[in-house]
């Protein structure tokens, strides 16, 4: 793959998310948004789930650092939100490393409820560390991102900024996938043993899969707290985790496109069904459950060749997961 | 010197000795083949070179490194090179990429360059026309020869095979004698052979190791192993002197 491919996907992103904010509705253009931001973490999950295997159920908790770090540093220390954006990455990046390196020696399931733990030890620190994050009150008055003296106050010009993020992120993942080190993330999930006999250094290849995931997930965590202008410990519970999980399973594990598609459909989907009530949950429930069964590349495998076979072990956790949620 | 050398390594397993104070030495570009009985600890002394298993006991050198503790990605770029029983080709990766996984070995490489030097193994061991084909659309023997060009990407100096043979048919094996055959005339690498095919291996190794339980009961030229009668006991059988392979 050439670097074609990366470009005319954030083109396309760019252009039909253009295309979509000129047609639809307030209260639509504010869903998009949040597609958009979770379609961002999603592109990250996908790095440690889709390419590394890495079962991650904490992905929320680094949304919620990337959250939480614009919120403190705009609120208590009064910095730009420019200026608090690539901070709060770079935070994120530093608890994921001090996390990773013991956790990355975990495999399988192990690795799942450990990082579930971190999950929740996340929302319980940020419920309970009152004189910093509000408890379960949370922060409010995030002030809002300023383009050239323009304020990003209402939904669609926010959803244009959001839009240029994500299709720079898509176009990055995308170049990361055909690179030596996206080759080299595949190839740990298929085969540890194997891949270290090919001179890969894999736990070193698991940490930058892990990483790129904490990255991605605090842009989007950035963007989050930008977009709402207040943050709370509920909004990154290990329930969004799942979702998350959820969204990547329903696009296609493994495909940058699948990520974004599944991340739109489980945001819309709620809003399509609404003639459900509360019988939603079960009906998205027995959805997933239909992909795996039917769909087992996801929304993205659609056009691809069946051949692109995928790991049922995998799978039949990622469904234990979406039935929880499903309970909830 | 020899460029492996492998010195009193010992592994035990519970009380079973899998190797006992087994040494192997391996010059630049020889080929040297290891055989005995299943159980015999073939594998085992693989995994303990590859640095997959490490041992109780002994040293293991690499063109004078001692690389008894080193992890096993940290020994591939040093020089070493394996390929596994059955075959491990990466499942979601083109043979293409697969084999362009091996040669990043070196940093600083540019994905063009990655991409040729991919080929060029590909071609020289006849696979370049399925360079874009999925794994799983190839037949048992292409995918170990993939596994094969993965390897040989990694620009080896010593190259260890476990059982290339096993699963092949008779013109397979045919066409892998002559394809390591020609690597060695053309690239001085040394080679490590586990077989239980005797043909090829009287054909190709100039010199034959054999191990049984854990230990090695004789080292010679294929001509002095065939005619060994420890050997013709415990693995060849009586009848393999008058058969004439």
């Amino acid at each position: 793959m050439s670097i074609r491919f990366p470009l005319l996907l954030g083109a396309f992103i760019l252009i039909a998310g253009l295309g979509l904010s000129m047609m639809l509705a307030d209260y639509h253009l504010r869903l998009l948004n949040l597609a958009v931001i979770s379609a961002i973490a999603v592109i990250g999950l996908n790095f440690a789930f889709g390419y590394a295997g890495l079962i991650s159920l904490g992905h929320a908790a680094f949304v919620g650092a990337g959250a939480y770090g614009v919120a403190l540093l705009t609120t208590l220390l009064a910095w730009s939100p420019w200026l608090a954006l690539p901070a709060a990455v770079a935070g994120t990046a530093l608890l994921a490393m001090l996390i990773g390196v013991p956790l990355l020696r975990l495999k399988g399931h192990y690795l799942a409820l450990a990082t579930l733990g971190f999950n929740v030890c996340f929302s319980i620190v940020a419920a309970n560390w009152i004189e910093v994050t509000g408890g379960t009150n949370g922060i409010s008055r995030i002030p809002e991102l300023q383009i050239a003296g323009h304020a990003l106050g209402n939904e669609r010009s926010y959803l244009w900024f959001a839009l240029v993020v994500l299709a720079a992120s898509a176009t990055v993942a995308a170049l990361i996938h055909a690179s030596r080190h996206g080759r080299a993330m595949i190839a740990v999930r298929d085969d540890e043993t194997a891949s270290s006999m090919t001179g890969i250094d894999v736990p070193r290849a698991k940490l930058a899969a892990f990483l790129l995931s904490s990255v991605y997930a605090a842009v989007a965590g950035g963007l989050f707290a930008c977009h709402m202008r207040f943050i709370s410990p509920e909004d990154f519970n290990y329930a969004h985790s799942i979702a998350y999980l959820a969204m990547l399973v329903v696009g296609g594990e493994g495909s940058i496109v699948g990520a974004i598609l599944g991340a739109l459909f489980v945001t819309f989907l709620p809003e399509w069904l609404r003639f459900l009530g509360s019988a939603y949950l079960a009906f998205f429930g027995l959805f997933v459950l239909a992909i795996l069964i039917f769909l087992p590349s996801g929304l993205a495998g659609i056009r691809r060749p069946a051949s692109f076979s995928r790991d049922g072990r995998i799978k039949t956790l990622a469904l234990v997961g979406a039935s929880r949620e499903a309970r909830q | 010197m020899s460029l492996l050398q492998a010195t009193e390594v010992a592994k035990r397993y519970g009380g079973l000795a899998a190797l006992s104070d087994v040494d192997l030495s391996v010059g630049e570009g020889e080929f040297v083949a290891v055989i005995g009985p299943n159980g015999a600890g073939k594998s085992t002394l693989l995994n303990v070179l590859t640095g997959l298993v490490l041992p109780d006991g002994g040293r293991v050198l690499l063109d004078g490194w001692d690389m008894t503790r080193a992890a096993t990605h940290k020994r591939v770029r040093g020089g070493l090179g394996r390929t596994f029983q059955h075959g491990r080709p990466f499942a979601r990766l083109s043979v293409l990429e697969n084999v362009m996984t091996g040669a990043a070995i070196q940093s600083g490489r540019s994905e063009l360059d990655l991409r040729e030097r991919a080929m060029a193994v590909l071609d020289q061991m006849g696979l370049a026309a399925d360079a874009q084909a999925p794994i799983e659309s190839l037949s048992y023997g292409h995918r170990r020869m993939v596994e094969m060009c993965r390897a040989l990407a990694c620009e080896p100096r010593v190259l260890l095979l476990d059982e290339p043979a096993a699963g092949l048919n008779s013109a397979e094996v045919d066409q892998l004698v002559d394809r390591l055959t020609e690597l060695r005339g053309k690239h001085r690498i040394a080679i490590v052979l586990i077989e239980h095919n005797m043909g090829m291996v009287m054909r190709l190794a100039e010199r034959i190791m054999v191990l049984n339980f854990g230990c090695k009961i004789a080292e010679g030229t294929p001509s002095e192993i065939q005619s060994d009668p420890a050997v013709l006991s415990a693995y060849l059988g009586e009848g393999y002197r008058h058969a004439g392979v």
